[in-house]
């Protein structure tokens, strides 16, 4: 299969990685490779390993790499914090984002944004230049400003809370933005926002990882390539038709290239 | 122990009052708690010996208000000041307490104190003299925020006593202090009594200094138709006791108890409340959160008390806890003692560690560790400090403390 970008090294390789949690094997020699620009959807059953595919590239203490590599920008991240990657680049959309109470959802953005504007040399936001620039990224997700003077996604519906994910996606303007499950939960209406504030934020520096049960996503933002899962593995890999042969024939019809394998 | 010696010897006071004199009495035969009473039986022995290994001394250094005292509208005062007062504005009137006013009431509360329940007020009233007991009459709404301050002096006991009344359709805003200094020990006993219609909105900050201990009694009366909030912080003690006894004396009135105590090092921390309902339709609010890292102990007992006269009675009580290490020590045990048939009552204790989903979730944001563990401790803290009546520039004092702590 041929990259449409080439030309670009990849912002993202995975390579043959296995992990585990608590002794338990999840990944079992999954292999991506993403470039700038690219935007490719993973999809698979519940309990494939999707998730925590993704939680492994964005550091979470809790899973193990046992064998293999994932390399960000050609560097191997194994060993940074999550705090490091997220710095460098790596942006993490989660399926169920976490309510903070007490924490405010403004003063959290800003010091989020500061830490990527430091890593990347920037300027440090004040409170005022910060709420400027919020202000000008909410509209991209039709978010109203009382947000921010709220907690941390509490009390937030599920829409909300995936369009705050976005804002931050948007404020902190990652090379490579995994979006694990962003369409779970969302009314045709809020789904066509969200895939509008993506579709604004990516470009031809970005790569995208789509983590997503449904065609519908895909709908609106079209994947370059679309990988399937299953036990750990990724089976196969297509262009974006392959997701409308999912969507046809249900992830039974996967079976059968597992059983090739 | 030199105070304990002295109790058993007859050598504390000189020339002991009527009040010293019944106090005394009632410690000569057990001048130190009982140890193995529910009260008692958390208490750090040495911890607690080491509260009492300072000398007891009435006079002391002038105690300086650790912020900025000309910015705000507020009145201030301080135990131990002799100061006349007697404050008469259009909306309100504030008045010290004759000396005959202060010496019935203490009598009169003292008389049904027993050793194991009141032992940190009768070790205060034998200690505290008149110059460092300060009793004030507050009545009338719009008062500016009161603030009283009561701090021990470097190397010394220090005993100070606060009596407050706050008359019929008082409305109040109240912030008391408690500043410990460098190794000292100060033991104070505060009393509020809320006549009907009243609403007092009452905060407590405590806080020490190296090696500093404290004994902090908190007795209020509630009258019908009162509403009492209370909000308290305690940190920084080498060993610190809030007990807290708070009693409904008809029913039908409202309490909000919130509280959190933060502990480090090898501190040791305790809250110790009692909710006595004494008629109907009482209700009760109440939180206690701690905090407990490196080799501290926090320690939280609470007591919901609805005898059959409380009907009606709504209450509900909730520890939380969190504990950031693994040498830390957390006992908690909230309790109900109901007769009454007809309430509802509940209570609940949580022990934690900080979350750590909501610590990745801001790590994977780019907060570092520190970060993110700073702002989930300071989201738990919020609930409680919040509440505490302080104005901005102190809040930006409380701020930094906690930053500390």
């Amino acid at each position: 299969m041929q990259s449409k970008t080439k030309e670009f090294n990849p912002i993202l390789e995975v390579n043959n990685l296995f992990a585990s949690t608590e002794n338990l094997p999840i990944l079992k020699g999954v292999s991506i490779s993403v470039k700038p620009g690219e935007i490719h959807a993973i999809m698979g059953r519940n309990g494939c390993g999707k998730s925590t595919l993704s939680k492994i590239i964005a550091g979470h203490p809790s899973y193990t790499i046992t064998k293999g590599e994932i390399k960000f920008t050609g560097q191997d991240i194994q060993s940074l914090e999550p705090e490091e990657r997220a710095q460098s680049g790596i942006f993490l959309g989660f399926q169920y984002p976490i309510e903070i109470p007490g924490v405010s959802n403004l003063e959290f953005l800003r010091v989020a944004t500061n830490a990527r504007r430091k890593f990347l040399k920037k300027e440090e936001l004040d409170t005022f230049d910060f709420e400027d620039l919020v202000k000008e990224k909410l509209d991209l997700v039709k978010m109203d400003s009382a947000f921010l003077s709220r907690s941390i996604n509490q009390g937030f519906s599920g829409g909300e809370k995936k369009r705050n994910e976005i804002l931050q996606m948007a404020l902190l303007e990652p090379k490579i933005a995994i979006l694990d499950e962003t369409d779970s939960g969302l009314d045709i209406d809020a789904l066509r926002v969200v895939a509008s504030g993506i579709k604004k934020i990516s470009n031809e520096k970005t790569g995208i990882i789509l983590i997503t049960h449904y065609q519908r996503l895909l709908d609106e933002i079209k994947p370059d390539y679309v990988h399937v899962m299953s036990d750990g593995q990724i089976i196969k890999t297509g262009e974006s038709d392959l997701a409308l042969e999912l969507e046809k024939h249900g992830y039974e019809w996967t079976d059968n290239f597992s059983k090739k394998q | 122990m030199q105070i304990i010696e002295e109790i058993k010897k007859n050598e504390l006071v000189k020339n002991p009052s009527e009040i010293q004199k019944i106090c005394l009495e009632k410690l000569k035969l057990n001048p130190l708690p009982n140890i193995k009473s529910e009260l008692w039986r958390h208490s750090n022995k040495s911890k607690f010996l080491s509260f009492l290994d300072y000398s007891h001394t009435k006079k002391e250094s002038k105690v300086n208000f650790p912020y900025d005292n000309a910015s705000q509208n507020v009145i201030r005062f301080t135990i131990g000041e002799n100061s006349s007062i007697n404050l008469k504005e259009e909306n309100y009137s504030i008045r010290k307490l004759k000396d005959s006013e202060i010496f019935d009431y203490i009598k009169k509360n003292i008389s049904d104190f027993d050793q194991t329940d009141h032992w940190s007020d009768l070790l205060n009233h034998c200690l505290s003299s008149k110059n460092n007991i300060l009793g004030l009459n507050i009545s009338g709404n719009k008062i500016p925020p009161i603030e009283i301050l009561s701090a021990s002096s470097y190397n010394s006991f220090n005993a100070k006593t606060l009596i407050l009344f706050f008359e019929k359709n008082c409305e109040a805003n109240l912030l008391q202090i408690n500043l410990g200094d460098k190794n000292s020990s100060l033991c104070q006993s505060t009393y509020l009594c809320l006549e009907e219609n009243t609403s007092v909105n009452h905060g407590v900050v405590s806080y020490g200094k190296n090696k500093s201990n404290l004994l902090n009694s908190l007795n209020v009366i509630q009258k019908a138709k009162s509403e009492y909030s209370l909000s308290s912080l305690h940190f920084k003690f080498n060993y610190a006791r809030f007990e807290i006894r708070i009693n409904q004396l008809d029913g039908d009135a409202e309490t909000n108890i919130k509280g959190i105590q933060i502990t480090k090092n090898e501190d040791q921390i305790a809250t110790y409340t009692k909710m006595q309902f004494n008629g109907p339709n009482g209700i009760l609010e109440q939180i206690n959160k701690s905090l407990a890292d490196d080799k501290s102990h926090s320690v939280f007992e609470g007591a919901i008390v609805v005898p059959k006269i409380a009907q009606k009675t709504d209450a509900s009580q909730l520890s939380r806890n969190l504990l950031l290490s693994k040498h830390a020590k957390i006992d908690t045990k909230p309790q109900l003692e109901i007769i009454a048939d007809d309430v509802k009552c509940k209570h609940g204790a949580t022990i934690s560690q900080l979350n750590k989903e909501e610590l990745f979730y801001m790590r994977s944001r780019g907060l570092t560790l520190e970060e993110a563990s700073k702002l989930q401790l300071s989201s738990y803290f919020q609930e409680i400090i919040s509440c505490i009546p302080v104005s901005k520039d102190r809040w930006d004092l409380l701020d930094k403390l906690l930053k500390e702590a």
